[in-house]
């Protein structure tokens, strides 16, 4: 099972307030784990809102340029992990290294066997291609 | 420059377990995804279950505290996201204003902090964070 490990946005990150050379160091050597372990796929940060956009849909696409006020729900980065189970993902991300505030939130990514018969193997075959084509940067 | 776009369904943060996305719409969305790798900017995508399958972690009293989706204070959460890689954020733009969503959907373009946007010093302590795993 893949998940998407969201981490939420603070007043800090949405500051660009970079992490501290412990934290780095310390958040560094738990990713080294979990790639070791084969479970991280992916990880990134993303820069704060204020660089940032949002589209809406509501009739013509109406596009409003950030920063967006922090409410809880934004996000300021991510993982990609593959685990037995959620109580496995949620298992290693116990360990990762966060101090006081911060908050992440464990989905898990929809697969193509999710979707039963509603995606034919018409579909299926266009999704992989679209995976197998998309280009890796 | 890498962007993501966040796919921020109205609605989703209290789907039911199990919620599927209606074939139609998946339909559309498939072709706007063959338009994006067709054109060379896609790097990958997802598709997130509902947040009632999933759980969050908190870190606020050094031991982190587990709780079960739904969230009921989210007033907001994702559905999905777009990894592209494009000249400027206008360009992301662009893409994201081509999009076939909804009128309860809304899309939030973010840059990808790349390495090389960090000090000499920052990017040191953070060799091995934040790159790509695989």
């Amino acid at each position: 099972m893949r998940f998407m490990v969201i981490v939420k946005a603070s007043k800090d990150t949405e500051a660009g307030v970079m992490p501290s050379t412990e934290m780095l160091a310390a958040m560094g050597k738990f990713n080294e784990e979990m790639v070791k372990a084969g479970v991280m796929q992916a990880g990134e940060g993303l820069h704060p809102t204020s660089k940032g956009a949002r589209v809406k849909y509501t009739g013509k696409p109406a596009v409003s340029h950030g920063p967006f006020a922090v409410t809880g729900d934004l996000v300021c980065g991510f993982w990609l992990i593959e685990t037995g189970s959620l109580d496995e993902a949620i298992g290693w991300m116990k360990r990762a290294p966060f101090d006081g505030g911060a908050e992440i939130e464990i989905r898990q990514i929809f697969s193509a066997e999710d979707f039963g018969e509603a995606l034919t193997p018409e579909l299926r075959e266009q999704e992989e291609r679209l995976r197998a084509q998309a280009s890796r940067k | 420059m890498r962007f993501m776009m966040l796919m921020i369904p109205k609605g989703y943060e209290t789907a039911a377990p199990g919620t599927m996305p209606p074939a139609d719409a998946v339909a559309a969305m498939m072709k706007y995804n063959e338009a994006l790798k067709n054109a060379g900017v896609l790097i990958t995508l997802d598709g997130l279950h509902p947040p009632s399958m999933g759980a969050r972690v908190s870190f606020a009293g050094g031991r982190p505290l587990v709780t079960d989706g739904p969230f009921t204070e989210a007033k907001e959460v994702l559905g999905g996201y777009w990894m592209i890689d494009v000249a400027s954020r206008d360009e992301a733009i662009a893409w994201a204003c081509k999009c076939p969503a909804g009128p309860n959907e809304v899309i939030e373009i973010r840059q990808v902090q790349e390495m090389a946007d960090f000090p000499e010093d920052v990017q040191k302590a953070a060799a091995g964070f934040g790159g790509k795993g695989n």
